[in-house]
């Protein structure tokens, strides 16, 4: 199969660049854009990136944030173009990668392949779809997972971005992961540099899972030719924390009734996390975003008439219409508190010396979301205590678990996990199961309806109920 | 649910066969396992029966389907569904192994569900090396322990080392076994072989190459027979006998295969020269020829490569569960690589043990085997 060049894709170009080419439209944009100048926009593209425009700029608390936030990923995309020529090695890392360490080497460029399918799904028209079914095409089951198998897909099509290395954390914690970053270094004959975290919490465990890190360093440093700096990667890692003690203010702005933080946040976070980390955007973004939120609070701004539900994601957002999903809610009084990926555990670090630094690092990517729940000695366990704290400590009513079908662990202990979840915190789950971007699996219009339902007949009921006694 | 490998004598019981049943019986204990990275020499040394988990050709799933997903592994669900109707009741302890997210997730519900007194999770690495290979020797040292203190039955190096010993000519047998296969009229089928590995993971080491060995020199007096088609099967852990006998009945022959329940399971070699544990620690990990190993993709592509050649086939079949992405995703690999050295390959994606599949599949060989010059 190749693939329809159609009126969106330019000889010599594939889905990324496609997409960065789209979004050079965010630096069109004036200060302070006007209602009438969104929905003007939103008129003016197709219907994806409509839902895009709108789910990022309709409600003015988000505006110039995203706006803001969206400029700098532009520009760090751009990097990512001219890494090579630079003569740095241009790497794919998945999301379950914390990306500050990559930062801290010169000659690296880490590009996180789920934001790169993110980025596809979210501004070209006609979304992953063609890459997904590319992939499906060449072989691959269809029950891998989107989030990293359309970025891949993209990458093997044809022309454009083509990484040096494929540098993987996932065997143990996830298979479709794993396979798609091996095998397309398998496929494109380029190195693979894997970090495996041992399925294994006793500090055995983790001393295993340090000494694998410290050898990963090694490898990455032969390959490069460059030594990780102990100087370089302090400066990483201090704006890394700049960023953690924002993370920290934002849990807590996030406990208020009703939560000052807007919906589409959780997105801008989880980008921040995947791919800008360690780096003075990702601060300036985050200082913004709390500042927003601290302001929304002060004012007692809230989007509906009142807070009707707060939601607690189980796993992870979906992500292909940003618009119909978060802002749907926002507008129907359903605050999302979080998922899986917004729950970070970040240790006390000591900038003393390169080994302190990398322990701290350890720690951080032993407990990264999902590394830390689907490669925990119990999947359902480690899953059910994490969503529990984060339920409990942020207020949640209830959660859903917009499960992806390629979640094999997830969907294979979802039982037992909505099961205690009630016994535990007598919280219901509302599970649905459809792809993280690809709306064909489930679409908006379902995912919707089954949430109004559930809050209305669950979650309201059960509030009123309370209120009654 | 009983299973026969038509026209030999061999014969596959249900899940609590008379093996186990008498084993039981005489007041032995039974331990459940179910990927090949697990050393049943250590569950063998502490005087346990290693009892490698199996469906059998199960169809059905309904209680696993309120535990696990419709997107899980059928074969995954097919067994617990043998836990959760009490057919596994037998099992004094079952092992956990970091096979694949399914495998996980199963064994998860099914300790959820028995709470069986004895649960041990071994931690397999995911690649050989130095320092993964250290980590799992204390993997198994820990194993040991456990067993040890919880079957009150210490497990010592002599005995260690005689379960080697044991398992070591079981594979030797094998190796017999398989070339009887792959001689130009093979006196074995693809579905014998099939079915002797599913007796044997249920057996003691040492009965299991007497099994083998009584076989092989039947079948080395019996006339062999050339095929029309010779094929490879390669894949991840079918014990459908039945569905393999299908398969045949078309004219083929599997000659040689990369299954887990067939030759991956026989690759390991440990030596019986130094400490066992450290002997069964490289035997293990050196050979798992399975796509849950990441950065040795190549390891496996010169062994199915190399049989393949050695065996003569004219094709080969990639046969996977749904939903397996390890083996989906490697297929894609082992296809272009086959195809690329001249063999043709048939990638097949079914439902395990779904009669409703069986018809397609037998469709797909039979255009094969015409593909390839073997159809009847
Ligand atoms: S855990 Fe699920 S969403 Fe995350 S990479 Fe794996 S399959 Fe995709
Ligand atoms: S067939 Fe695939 S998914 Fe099923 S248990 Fe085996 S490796 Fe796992």
């Amino acid at each position: 199969m190749t693939l329809e060049k159609g009126y969106v894709m330019r000889p010599g170009e594939n889905g990324f660049e496609r997409a960065v080419g789209i979004l050079e439209m965010v630096y069109k944009f004036a200060e302070n854009v006007s209602d009438e100048a969104v929905e003007g926009a939103a008129n003016f593209v197709f219907p994806e990136l409509k839902n895009t425009v709108l789910g990022l700029l309709e409600l003015p608390a988000n505006r110039d944030l995203e706006i803001f936030f969206f400029q700098r990923l532009l520009e760090l995309f751009w990097e990512a173009q001219r890494a090579q020529s630079e003569g740095k090695k241009l790497i794919f890392i998945p999301f379950t990668f914390p990306p500050e360490l990559f930062w801290a080497f010169d000659s690296l460029f880490p590009l996180c392949t789920e934001i790169v399918s993110g980025a596809i799904v979210n501004i070209c028209y006609g979304q992953g779809e063609r890459f997904w079914d590319y992939a499906v095409s060449l072989g691959l089951p269809d029950s891998l997972c989107s989030g990293n198998t359309i970025g891949i897909a993209s990458l093997l099509a044809g022309p454009g971005l083509k990484p040096d290395a494929i540098v993987y954390n996932t065997p143990g914690s996830c298979n479709p992961n794993a396979k798609i970053h091996a095998f397309a270094a398998d496929y494109l004959g380029v190195p693979q540099f894997i970090l495996e975290k041992p399925v294994d919490e006793s500090p055995r465990g983790r001393e295993q899972y340090y000494k694998y890190l410290l050898r990963f360093v090694r490898e990455l440093e032969e390959w490069t030719g460059e030594e990780l700096r102990e100087e370089r990667l302090r400066e990483v890692m201090q704006r890394a924390y700049r960023a953690v003690d924002l993370y920290n203010e934002y849990w807590e702005l996030k406990k208020a009734r009703p939560c000052p933080v807007p919906n589409i946040f959780s997105m801008t976070l989880l980008v921040l996390r995947s791919q800008m980390w360690g780096r003075e955007e990702c601060v300036e973004v985050l200082q913004r975003m709390v500042d927003i939120s601290k302001e929304r609070l002060r004012k007692g701004e809230y989007t509906a008439p009142e807070e009707v539900a707060r939601i607690y994601i189980s796993y992870i957002y979906w992500l292909f219409d940003f618009y119909n999903y978060f802002t749907w809610m926002e507008k129907k009084g359903i605050s999302i508190l979080g998922d899986i990926l917004a729950i970070h555990y970040f240790p006390p670090i000591d900038y003393s010396s390169k080994e302190s630094m990398l322990r701290a690092y350890a720690d951080i990517a032993f407990d990264y979301p999902m590394t830390r729940q689907m490669g925990g000695e119990s999947i359902s366990l480690r899953w059910v205590d994490d969503i529990c704290y984060a339920a409990q400590d942020l207020g949640a009513d209830a959660c859903v678990f917009g499960g992806v079908h390629a979640c094999k662990h997830t969907l294979g202990t979802i039982s037992f996990f909505r099961r205690e979840l009630m016994k535990r915190l007598g919280i219901p789950t509302l599970v649905l199961i459809g792809d993280v971007f690809d709306k064909r699996q489930t679409p908006m219009e379902i995912f919707q309806r089954e949430v109004e339902t559930f809050v209305d007949q669950v979650v309201s009921r059960k509030k009123a109920g309370r209120r009654r006694k | 649910m009983m299973m026969a490998v038509s026209g030999t004598a061999l014969e596959i019981c249900e899940v609590y066969d008379p093996y186990v049943r008498e084993w039981k019986e005489g007041g032995g204990r039974v331990v459940g396992y179910s990927c090949v990275a697990t050393p049943v020499e250590l569950i063998e040394a502490a005087g346990l029966l290693p009892y490698r988990i199996k469906a059998l050709g199960n169809p059905r799933t309904d209680l696993a389907d309120g535990e696990m997903s419709l997107f899980n592994c059928s074969f995954c669900r097919s067994c617990l569904q043998l836990a959760l109707d009490g057919t596994y009741d037998f099992l004094d302890g079952l092992i956990e192994t970091n096979g694949c997210d399914h495998l996980r997730a199963m064994f998860e519900n099914w300790q959820h569900n028995k709470n069986l007194p004895f649960f041990h999770y071994l931690k397999v690495p995911h690649f050989f090396r130095d320092d993964s290979l250290e980590y799992f020797r204390r993997e198994l040292e820990l194993l040991r322990k456990h067993l040890a203190s919880h079957f009150d039955a210490p497990v010592e190096d002599d005995a260690l080392k005689r379960a080697i010993e044991d398992w070591n000519l079981v594979r030797e047998r094998w190796r017999e076994l398989c070339s009887l296969r792959e001689l130009p009229e093979p006196r074995v089928t693809g579905s014998e072989a099939l079915a002797l590995e599913l007796a044997g993971s249920r057996m003691r080491g040492q009965d299991f190459a007497e099994l083998l060995s009584s076989f092989i020199e039947e079948r080395k007096k019996a006339p062999g027979k050339k095929p029309r088609a010779r094929l490879m099967l390669c894949g991840p852990a079918t014990d459908e006998v039945a569905w393999m006998e299908e398969m045949e009945s078309l004219g083929a022959v599997v000659v040689a295969d990369a299954l887990c329940f067939g030759s991956r399971a026989f690759l390991h070699r440990p030596g019986t020269g130094g400490d066992p544990l450290e002997e069964l620690a490289e035997g293990y990990l050196t050979s798992i020829f399975c796509p849950r190993m990441y950065k040795e993709y190549d390891k496996r592509r010169s062994y199915i490569m190399e049989t393949a050649k050695r065996a003569g086939v004219d094709g080969a079949v990639y046969l996977y569960n749904k939903f397996c992405d390890l083996h989906g995703t490697d297929s894609v690999l082992v296809r272009r690589d086959l195809e690329n050295s001249g063999i043709p390959v048939l990638v097949l994606e079914k439902e395990y043990s779904a009669a409703a599949d069986l018809g397609r599949i037998k469709t797909r060989v039979q255009a094969f085997l015409e593909r390839i010059g073997g159809g009847v």
